[in-house]
């Protein structure tokens, strides 16, 4: 899909015919006031309401209430119950909760505390005046049909421009890459511009370093991943690509780059997005199989395809109601790739990367495969010693204390009856859960 | 330069689209294939592509037009794309001196990764802006000569010179392949573009 499904709309001589958008659009040439927005904000878009297969409102209340809980003392969740973590990522964050999830999964907070007054300076410093042109032209370019980002004016493009630039100040020698728009765009969508930044920041540097920088190696490394684990995983279609001579590189880096924000339907993106802060650039990696084999994992496919163009447009083309996140996700997640068969990949793909003229080789290694590993990195750098001790500055309950994290006890059978210092939750799905333990719901982070 | 059925072709000639971020590629791109424009239209990351079907004299002719981001980190990884072009319009936005500038550099890029018989038409585009002009027609004009370029001004933007633009270099190219021919035996001594012989129709599963 070259388009998010939401932007198709409003191309002119290319109406397309969509039961479900909303209001009667179809005489409308352009997206002008008049127009409403689906409930993600495109104008025109096709989100009306929630697709076959949605999940029902009570049971998204519960997903809610989890996520408060399990927000709530983040640390100890981490520290214990990434697992679960990793399960609701999977189930799909509530709407509501993104805002509050997105920034702890992938380490911002940590970074945001740190760093206090940090994106604040670069907001206010004037830009490298070259980059700026460059940002600059391209503001009205990143989801144009999108409410956010329609107006120059507007605070979706005056957001894009400080988070792009603030960049490009923190990391004079990265510069801007044209893919970091569309993701700062999302990420813009729900949290406010220092939030944005800094999770720009971890996904840059932390779950896909090497791609955005001047010389984009970890796109190079990973598409000759990608073509290993084809070959292993997609043998049929594996060759009928090199028969037609299309290589990764002429459809993965939009896809990768833009941790897919233009390649699905937008819900879609926003379930991607909520697995791959928690388990980092495989969910990338199974997201991709899972397209390659939707759009030529038949026999009829291939043949429809006799060359490169039929093939990228295949790949380009497949029915949006296969990318619905509902019937979509669970086939990512059951994709047959796991973190030590990719990494096993990575090393040997490395190995037989030929050495590039110019530029550094990628570092793999400096990747961190997803929020357990980024909550370990911090909390590890944070014993060795803070820069400055942290004051808390509203006391829920007394706080913990420093230590390692721990290995989930094996309390499997066992009956506990305060025993342990803390009372454990006990497994049972309940609302009434939620407000044990803790003053309030409301985060006072946001 | 008239339309033909998508079907039936008997050459394709691969053209790629080449120049600094915004002097309008993707435009003159769909302007060409799809008769559209559009203030908004995304930046492009990664590679696009469309096809047209014309018609030279009595032969069909499917011009693949490909584009991809002017960014120059993005030249990295998109060497596979100059792979098999026979022509190139090299574009520069002549309300902005720079995008000029850099012409030569674009060149270079070009000759190291294609063919070193490709066509190249130097396209000075936005010539709809005329007000904000930079680039004086005569001095990109004597440039393409000194270096055996095509040369027009276009807009994507009212479709001035558009059709022009690609038409002249598709004939260009296929003057060269029918010399070529001329020159070769019947079979398969070719090196530019592909060609099925006269009276072969390919079956056309364009899904874009």
């Amino acid at each position: 899909m070259a388009q998010a499904l939401g932007e198709d709309l409003v191309q002119p001589g290319e109406l397309q015919d969509d039961s479900s958008s909303l209001g009667s659009d179809s005489e409308l040439s352009g997206p002008g006031p008049y127009r409403q927005a689906d409930r993600y904000g495109f104008i025109g878009g096709s989100s009306a309401e929630p697709g076959p297969g949605h999940p029902p409102a009570d049971l998204i209340r519960q997903r809610e209430m989890k996520w408060v809980e399990m927000t709530s003392h983040w640390e100890k969740t981490m520290s214990r119950r990434y697992k679960k973590v990793k399960m609701q990522c999977r189930k799909g964050i509530p709407s509501a909760l993104r805002a509050r999830c997105w920034p702890l999964l992938c380490g911002a907070h940590v970074c945001q505390k740190n760093s206090r007054g940090t994106y604040q300076e670069l907001a206010e410093a004037p830009g490298d005046p070259q980059w700026m042109e460059t940002i600059g032209r391209d503001l009205h370019r990143q989801f144009p049909l999108h409410e956010m980002f329609v107006s120059p004016q507007g605070h979706g493009q005056q957001g894009l421009l400080q988070v792009l630039k603030a960049y490009t100040l923190y990391r004079p020698e990265q510069g801007y890459c044209q893919a970091q728009g569309p993701v700062a765009a999302v990420l813009l969508m729900y949290l406010p511009p220092e939030e944005a930044f800094w999770c720009l920041v971890q996904i840059c540097e932390v779950y896909l370093p090497g791609y955005y920088g001047p010389h984009m190696e970890a796109v190079r490394l990973d598409a000759e991943v990608f073509t290993a684990l084809l070959r292993r995983l997609l043998p049929r279609v594996h060759k009928h690509l090199q028969q037609v001579g299309v290589g990764p590189l002429l459809y993965l880096p939009e896809w990768f780059l833009c941790l897919f924000a233009r390649s699905l339907p937008f819900p879609t993106v926003l379930r991607v997005w909520d697995a791959f802060l928690s388990e980092g650039v495989k969910v990338l990696f199974r997201v991709g199989l899972t397209l390659v084999r939707l759009a030529l994992g038949t026999t009829e496919q291939r043949l429809a395809c006799p060359g490169l163009l039929e093939t990228l447009g295949a790949l380009r083309a497949i029915p949006p109601t296969q990318l619905q996140e509902e019937a979509f996700m669970p086939q990512v997640h059951s994709v047959a790739l796991s973190e030590q068969d990719l990494q096993r990949e990575i090393k040997t793909q490395l190995a037989q990367l030929p050495a590039s003229a110019s530029g550094p080789p990628p570092r793999p290694q400096a990747r961190l495969p997803g929020a357990q590993a980024i909550f370990e990195a911090q909390q590890l750098a944070g014993t060795r010693g803070a820069t400055r001790p942290e004051v808390p500055r509203i006391v829920v309950q007394p706080p913990e204390e420093p230590r390692p994290p721990r290995r989930k006890p094996q309390t499997r059978g066992k009956t506990f009856h305060g025993l342990l210092t803390r009372s454990r939750a006990p497994r049972i799905e309940s609302p009434a859960r939620s407000h044990r333990g803790s003053t309030s719901s409301l985060d006072t982070r946001f | 330069m008239g339309n033909r059925n998508e079907e039936d072709y008997n050459f394709v000639f691969k053209v790629v689209l080449i120049g600094e971020s915004g002097v309008g590629k993707t435009n003159l791109l769909s302007r060409f294939t799809r008769n559209e424009f559009s203030h908004d239209s995304r930046t492009t990351i990664g590679v696009e592509f469309s096809t047209r079907t014309v018609m030279l004299g009595t032969a069909a002719v499917k011009a693949q037009i490909w584009d991809t981001a002017g960014l120059e980190r993005y030249r990295a990884i998109t060497s596979a794309y100059y792979r098999g072009a026979v022509g190139a319009l090299l574009v520069f936005d002549l309300t902005k001196h720079q995008t000029y500038a850099v012409v030569e550099r674009w060149l270079k890029e070009l000759y190291d990764h294609a063919e070193a018989t490709i066509i190249v038409m130097l396209v000075g585009n936005k010539s709809d802006l005329s007000q904000a002009r930079e680039v004086p027609t005569d001095e990109a004009r004597m440039f393409a000569e000194n270096n055996g370029l095509l040369f027009l001004e276009t807009s994507a933007l009212d479709s001035t010179n558009v059709e022009l633009a690609f038409e002249t270099v598709l004939k260009e190219i296929f003057a060269k392949v029918s010399k070529q021919r001329q020159n070769s035996t019947r079979t398969n001594a070719l090196t530019l573009g592909s060609e099925l012989g006269p009276g072969e129709k390919k079956a056309c599963c364009i899904s874009l």
